[in-house]
């Protein structure tokens, strides 16, 4: 069943900035991850979701529920963490948890500590007033409120940016945590390695319209391989490269003479040609290039910066 | 002399919070990265370079001249970019960036309008509506727009779209190759990797580990992961007496390490068995300190 369900949306405002006939859905206990710069419209639609914005085109339905209509029926079982946090003045930490459960309804004090514990939110900082903490701790606090009342449904819009390598981590472990439990998480993020390990479908957004949209695992487990093969001396780059430049299984993707190197393309089925290929030569080094996910979303928008990448 | 030198540098706030006994140089030319969760120290570090900081022990040199007494006159040399933006209270990004050339007395802005094409920044934005990203941009044009001989950038790109990343990572990368003597604080271990000669870590205040790249990029041995597609030629390969980092003999994997000059052989031998499919596993600065950090621990 789809737990999020947006079809044909559109929202224009004007030179060309909005987001453009936009379809995708999210499943139960899916992990849906939404890429794209700044702008792309990642906020955008997350907001039409909420049901903030009424869409001009479209339909979107959480839980079954018309999102812009019906938003009262389904916002208390959806943790929402914003991309822009702007917390209550006057507030200390823990008077803005307890606001919290009281609009949520829900006191889950073990879970609310777990939340604490995980991401180190000492009493200390919980008690200064939410105008002085520093934007890390804000964010964390963004995550803890949002997953507190153990919501069915999570919408998050760059939730750790900003946030250091172990705090990611222990989010992505979270993540990983809720999944099991059959929650539906959308989640729209620049960090490549958090959509990498947390993801089960991603969407890659650019100028308002979804450019892309694809199995995690697939591109994990792609039989299509890159390798840099260096060789020993000139002669034996020079010889495999005039015999192979036009090998319809082995493609020279790149090839330099000064490093005595050549960029091949290869399906997983023929890397038992491609190694007896290679006894017949003096190698130096040999090395594969994986296609990362920043890879593939940079290819998107290659005619945007100089990209220097692998491909 | 170096560019940059810290020497026995301690700033203690209490609570075990604070720098303590860093030692650290930073060559002529060189662009070092400092790596490091939130609170270890990097910015109390960097803070000190700037002069607005007085050590409780120790000394930090620019140029040979003490930081914390020298501080406006070392500033002259320095780019720097903190990591929390503040502007002063100016209407547009123009108005900034024109406040800033004045101060630095620069007579031309060109080099400030040839950064801000490249990175793509309309400093005609008023400047409290900024975006991060563009900010960080601003703050960048106005650190680098006096061409100064040595650049301190805390967290520059920390929170930016992979896009903005690459924009200022390529202009970065283009004052070290001029020359210009950088110290980075960063989150992303990628980052530094790609861009910086050496690499500090830094936890809990102390310096655990330095590490040339060179000496990361340029092992002795690699790592190669093999799969086959029956169980005898996994075993036949596991006979042949290869030194084996890690076997997973359910998926008939084997992770072998080999010297730089035995990859031939291991070619050679691989020839006649059944590959399913082979790939390096590359040492990264991340599988560094991980290790360095587990020895640390133990």
């Amino acid at each position: 069943m789809s737990v999020i369900e947006v079809s044909h949306l559109t929202k224009d405002y004007g030179s060309k900035r909005g987001v453009f006939d936009i379809s995708f859905e999210v499943n139960k206990g899916e992990c849906f991850g939404f890429l794209g710069p700044n702008g792309a419209g990642k906020s955008t639609t997350i907001r039409h979701i909420l049901g903030f914005s009424k869409p001009q085109k479209g339909s979107i339905k959480v839980l079954g529920y018309p999102s812009f209509k019906k938003y009262y029926k389904f916002l208390n079982k959806v943790g929402y963490i914003p991309g822009e946090i702007a917390m209550p003045a006057g507030l200390t930490g823990y008077a803005f948890i307890k606001m919290m459960q009281d609009l949520q309804g829900v006191h889950n004090k073990k879970k609310l500590d777990y939340l604490l514990d995980l991401f180190d939110l000492k009493p200390n900082v919980l008690s200064s007033d939410t105008k002085r903490m520093s934007l890390g701790v804000k964010r964390k606090l963004a995550i803890v409120v949002a997953f507190m009342s153990d919501p069915k449904v999570l919408i998050l819009d760059e939730p750790t940016s900003g946030l250091d390598p172990i705090m990611q981590n222990n989010f992505i472990n979270l993540i990983k945590e809720e999944k099991k439990e059959g929650k539906t998480i959308l989640l729209s993020s620049h960090i490549f390695s958090e959509v990498d390990a947390t993801c089960d479908r991603i969407a890659i957004i650019k100028d308002g319209k979804i450019v892309s949209q694809f199995v995690a695992n697939d591109l994990k487990h792609a039989t299509k391989k890159f390798y840099e093969i260096y060789f020993k001396t000139k002669v034996g780059y020079g010889k495999f490269y005039d015999k192979y430049k036009k090998t319809p299984f082995l493609k020279i993707l790149r090839n330099d003479e000064n490093k005595k190197m050549v960029f091949v393309e290869i399906d997983d089925k023929n890397i038992n040609t491609l190694i007896n290929i290679l006894n017949q030569y003096d190698l130096d080094y040999f090395t594969n290039i994986k296609e990362t996910l920043e890879d593939y979303f940079m290819k998107f928008y290659k005619e945007d910066v100089s990209y220097k990448g692998a491909f | 002399m170096d560019t940059i030198e810290i020497k026995n540098l301690t700033k203690d706030y209490g609570n075990k919070r604070g720098i303590f006994d860093i030692n650290l140089t930073i060559k002529k030319g060189e662009m070092l990265g400092f790596v490091g969760t939130n609170g270890s120290g990097k910015t109390t570090t960097i803070r000190s370079l700037m002069g607005f900081i007085k050590p409780t022990s120790g000394h930090c040199f620019i140029n040979g001249k003490e930081c914390w007494k020298n501080a406006s006159e070392n500033a002259k040399n320095i780019g720097y970019v903190p990591g929390e933006i503040a502007f002063p209270d100016l209407k547009t990004g123009n108005e900034f960036l024109k406040n800033q050339a004045e101060f630095l007395h620069l007579k031309s802005g060109d080099y400030a309008n040839e950064m801000t094409k490249k990175l793509q920044l309309d400093t005609s934005a008023n400047l409290k509506r900024m975006s991060k990203g563009m900010k960080q941009k601003t703050a960048l044009v106005a650190a680098l727009m006096g061409n100064p001989d040595i650049i301190l950038l805390d967290e520059p790109t920390t929170g930016l779209d992979p896009l903005m990343r690459v924009a200022f990572m390529n202009l970065i990368e283009e004052e070290h190759h001029k020359g210009k003597t950088i110290l980075m604080s960063s989150h992303m271990f990628e980052e530094v990797q790609e861009s910086c000669d050496r690499v500090a870590l830094i936890s809990d205040g102390h310096i655990i580990d330095i590490v040339s790249m060179n000496d990361i990029k340029n092992r002795p041995c690699k790592d190669y992961k093999i799969e086959f597609l029956n169980k005898e030629d996994f075993k036949k390969f596991m006979e042949l007496g290869f030194n084996a980092a890690r076997v997973q003999k359910k998926y008939n994997q084997v992770t072998v390490n080999i010297k730089n000059d035995e990859i031939n052989v291991l070619f050679k031998e691989l020839k006649g068995l059944k590959v399913k499919f082979i790939s390096e596993i590359p040492y990264t600065l991340k599988r560094h300190f991980d290790e360095v950090l587990k020895v640390e621990n133990n």
